[in-house]
């Protein structure tokens, strides 16, 4: 690929710095989506200017210049309102530096520079995106960058030519081709090392999901989205619909109006800390019974901790803490999508004994306010016979009094919010029925709490799995009751059984505001369920298998694969993978290619030659084979016969027409002068 | 046939080594030239018997031979001829110059004006002269021995590229050896001699041995190795301007004609070599201030005889 006379201080062409160009817009494009928005026009534009350059119709930006964009650009990311530090503030600067590097390209010494940044940029985008369309993109990032680089090496005559462009494209593919089973194994057998030192986080990427408070209103926010929130694949028994609970977080603290898990700020490493302190996780709180639900849940990017598993989790593996409200946190927030892998009881019995703490706080109330419901609570209890008959009064009440199930209710105002949902609105949704029925148990003393999550999925006939999108969001609550422990209790279920059965969608199926305010969502179109699907699969075959496999699958891979082979075939198996390695290194060389590529006569022709050089005697190209026998005859008298017969044969067979009549008898007779030359 | 067409080159070969001494090689050369029917270059210094051979070679074949000096003030119409107003007739009749004769001899070429020299080069490409609008067809064989001074003399006009791809060879006499310039000190041999000369091949008897030069087989080894020549020649770090197809094409055809002076009817390597300076040093241009045929040596060289592949 190099010319002869080649060197790097050669000035970049105007081919070359087309391609450059092209792949630094390439390169620079998927930032845009995740920084700010006025790295565009920067790129934009310090393209443009150095095409105006190549063209002549504006110098070269003196120093001063290019100083003070440069200072005018670290200004811009200043004051973009990104912390100082963060990995977005040293991206964009790095972005900044690739677009004004064009600037100053004039050497292919910094040509190579560019290309060079620019695969670590391509390296980088992922840090934003992981998606299949980001790996494609990075795909077809690589190729153009790697055909700049090509480009930029030429020479002015390979530049020339015609198809120049299509040869670079093709060069370039064949090139990043030829890594691919080098990309596979070393994707497979490379050791994952932790990171050494842990990504900042990224402050572009706002928290979705689930957050740890809960008023009248958020979870139906949450509803109005169809973002996948994580997929979940049972081996063995699978649960039934009224099963998957998916417990996310469980608050506390109610004070008058909003739930929350403590009575105090806090961040959510002060709230690791606290919860390890408070309620540890303890093995022995529960009575294992029943069969187990064994699953395997992949969590999209949140940013924020939460992990969401089926009550109680016994076993789960991973980065991951547990804590003794049964709930599952990671050790950081989500950033890129999490695997876990867990076992759950659903028939167990959870703390038979409460702890003084847990008592206290799954009893707490504000000190007055919603005197009606208190009021209401007493006389209720005092009319049931014991605690249970007082849960299964005040369910039933639900489902025998006018309420309803919607996503539209009516304000109920900062003071009193559960006297007027209660008795007034009787209008609400999950959030209202569990947050209303945990202050009727607290009132009469029976410790209850609200557990928030997820209830249902989608079960995918492709890919055999469940997926668990946003507004499939939901709270429901907990009472503890006397020898039998937590009870999961959900009062939604009672006011609108379909939200159990079959999901948000045919709960609010009466009003139509499933996904009101998400009109191009693909569910509001039945026909293309079937596509949805497939992509779906595809998603999560991607999420699984790609970006899923960290040490603890590559172990079990590995595990898999020496299980079942005995030690004989897997050397084999070893060897056969280097000796193909090295045939394809030799076949790049030409080494293979150049021995078949000339005719057998010369091959022998030069075998020969080779035992002339044994003996001392070296054949200079231009040498003629005549003028060689001569030479080499006089230098070997006693093999003089032999190199004259074997020089006139072959000279005979190249050169004499009509010598070439018989080619096999000659060549066999070559070879046996060649054998007595010794 | 060969046998005789063989003794008859041999026999004019040994009367010009006779009056050229110690030249055999060049002589062969110069024969190579005229049996492949193409035009030889002779550029060496005044005095080193250029005109000699040319006056040798029309002597053995017995052809007709004329001789122009060519000078700065030499004009198209004393090479090719002019029309001329015949007082008696009342008519233009066309005079024929001295470029209509078997063996013509342009002594000192690079002396005469650009004008002078295209005028002589037109015809040994077309091998005719038109003057007035009428087409004059030159003899055959036409043969052409041009003598050129080295360039660095002054008052030439060296000859452009396109120009010298014209002559099939170009030779270089060179100083002869000490023996050589003994015996011509002696004054037996040299000039004196050429009138001892016999015409031993007649002017039919050229024109068949001319027929059979491009029926000497060459071999896909043997262009194999010619091909491997030429791209070398057009290697662009080597050479500013390789051998056009012009070129090779000389190369092949001087290689047969030297082949049958050696009495074969293949074409061999060796064939290729003897001619490669010959047919290359005037026609490739260095990169760097390197002389044709330094490099040519240079070139032939570097390249491997052996090789090839099978068609």
């Amino acid at each position: 690929m190099l010319g002869k006379g080649y060197q790097l201080s050669q000035q970049v062409t105007y081919r070359g710095m087309i391609w450059l160009l092209a792949a630094q817009l390439v390169v620079m494009l998927p930032f845009a989506f995740y920084l700010p928005i006025w790295l565009i026009p920067v790129m934009l534009a310090s393209t443009f200017w150095r095409i105006r350059v190549i063209k002549g119709e504006s110098g070269q930006p003196k120093l001063v210049v290019r100083l003070f964009v440069i200072a005018l650009g670290i200004a811009g990311v200043m004051f973009s309102g990104m912390t100082l530090l963060s990995l977005d503030t040293m991206v964009s600067l790095l972005l900044l530096g690739f677009a004004f590097k064009s600037l100053e390209v004039i050497r292919q010494r910094d040509a190579l520079v560019v290309v060079f940044i620019g695969f670590f940029l391509v390296a980088i985008s992922f840090l934003f995106s992981q998606s299949i369309p980001a790996g494609a993109y990075g795909i077809f990032a690589l190729i153009i960058l790697t055909g700049a680089l090509i480009a930029n090496q030429q020479s002015p005559a390979q530049q020339l030519s015609q198809n120049s462009t299509r040869s670079s494209l093709k060069m370039a593919s064949a090139m990043l081709i030829q890594c691919v089973p080098l990309m596979i194994l070393v994707f497979i057998f490379m050791p994952r090392f932790s990171p050494l030192w842990s990504i900042p986080s990224f402050e572009s990427h706002a928290k979705t999901g689930i957050t740890d408070t809960m008023a009248p209103g958020d979870i139906a926010n949450l509803s109005k989205s169809d973002e996948l929130a994580f997929r979940a694949s049972f081996t063995g028994r699978k649960p039934a619909a009224d099963e998957m609970y998916w417990r996310g977080l469980v608050l506390n603290h109610f004070d008058g109006k909003s739930w929350q898990q403590l009575p105090e700020e806090y961040d959510t490493d002060e709230l690791k800390d606290q919860l390890q302190a408070i309620i540890p996780w303890k093995r022995n709180s529960v009575e294992v019974k029943g069969e187990p639900f064994r699953y395997e849940v992949i969590y999209e990017k949140t940013g924020q901790p939460w992990l969401f598993t089926l009550t109680p989790t016994t076993k789960v593996d991973g980065q991951t803490i547990q804590f003794g409200d049964y709930r599952v946190m990671s050790r950081g927030d989500i950033q890129s999508p999490l695997m876990v892998n867990a076992v759950s009881y659903p028939d167990s019995k959870r703390d038979l004994e409460l702890t003084e703490y847990a008592r206290q706080s799954s009893l707490q109330l504000p000190s007055n306010g919603d005197e009606k419901t208190r009021a209401f609570a007493r006389a209720l209890r005092a009319d049931s016979s014991n605690d249970a008959d007082y849960v299964n009064k005040v369910l039933r009440r639900f489902a025998e009094k006018a309420y309803f199930y919607t996503l539209r209710p009516p304000l109920l105002g900062d003071e009193d919010t559960i006297d007027k949902f209660l008795f007034e609105s009787q209008k609400g949704f999950c959030s209202h029925y569990s947050g209303s029925f945990v202050y009727l148990m607290r009132a009469v003393g029976i410790p209850a709490r609200i557990v928030v999550g997820y209830l249902g999925g989608e079960w995918n006939k492709n890919g055999d799995y469940l997926a668990v999108r946003q507004y499939d969001a939901h709270a429901w609550a907990e009472v503890w009751l006397e020898g039998e422990g937590w009870r999961r209790v959900d009062p939604t279920a009672w006011v609108a059984p379909s939200r159990v059965e079959g999901g948000l969608e045919a709960a609010v199926d009466y009003e139509g505001s499933f996904l009101e305010g998400n009109l191009f969502s693909t569910h509001h179109f039945k026909w293309l369920d079937g596509i949805r699907e497939k992509m779906d699969a595809l998603q999560y075959g991607w999420r699984r298998w790609i970006l899923g496999y960290d040490n603890e699958s590559q172990k079990n891979l590995l595990k898999s694969i020496l299980d079942k082979m005995s030690s004989v075939p897997l050397a084999a198996l070893v060897g056969a993978l280097f000796l193909g390695i090295f045939l394809l290194w030799f076949a790049m060389l030409g080494l293979l290619g150049r021995k078949t590529y000339e005719a057998y006569e010369h091959q022998l022709y030069r075998k020969f030659c080779k035992r002339m050089e044994k003996h001392g005697i070296l054949r200079e190209p231009q040498q003629t084979p005549y003028e060689f026998a001569l030479i080499a005859s006089e230098k070997l008298p006693n093999k003089a016969n032999v190199i004259r017969d074997f020089s006139t044969l072959y000279q005979q067979l190249c050169y004499v027409p009509g010598g070439t009549a018989e080619r096999e008898a000659p060549h066999q007779k070559m070879r046996k002068l060649l054998r007595e030359l010794g | 046939m060969t046998q005789t067409a063989q003794a008859l080159i041999n026999l004019a070969s040994s009367q010009l080594n006779n009056v050229i001494l110690g030249k055999s090689n060049q002589v062969r050369l110069a024969l190579t030239a005229l049996l492949a029917g193409g035009h030889l270059l002779l550029e060496d210094l005044p005095g080193m018997g250029k005109t000699t051979l040319a006056h040798g070679l029309s002597n053995v074949f017995g052809l007709e031979y004329k001789r122009v000096q060519f000078t700065s003030d030499l004009l198209p119409a004393d090479v090719i001829g002019a029309t001329v107003f015949d007082a008696k007739t009342s008519e233009f009749n066309f005079r024929a110059g001295p470029i209509f004769s078997d063996i013509f001899l342009a002594d000192e070429l690079n002396r005469a004006t650009p004008r002078a020299q295209s005028a002589l080069l037109e015809a040994m490409e077309e091998r005719q002269v038109s003057i007035d609008g009428e087409s004059h067809m030159l003899p055959d064989p036409f043969f052409v021995i041009a003598t050129q001074n080295p360039q660095s003399q002054s008052g030439t006009f060296p000859l452009p590229e396109s120009q010298l791809d014209r002559f099939l060879l170009r030779v270089s006499l060179g100083y002869p050896d000490q023996g050589s310039e003994r015996a011509l000190l002696r004054g037996k041999h040299g000039r004196k001699s050429l009138d001892a000369m016999q015409q031993c091949i007649t002017k039919e008897q050229l024109l068949t041995i001319q027929a059979r030069v491009p029926k000497i087989n060459m071999t896909d080894a043997l262009l194999d190795y010619v091909q491997r020549l030429v791209a070398q020649t057009r290697e662009q770090d080597l050479v500013l301007l390789g051998l056009s197809p012009r070129g090779s094409l000389a190369l092949v055809r001087s290689a047969q004609s030297w082949a049958l002076i050696q009495g074969r009817d293949h074409v061999l390597p060796e064939d290729v070599q003897a001619v490669f300076v010959a047919v290359a040093g005037h026609r490739i241009v260095g990169r760097r201030e390197t002389q044709g045929d330094q490099l040519a040596r240079q070139i032939l060289n570097m390249v491997d005889v052996v090789g090839g592949v099978r068609v």
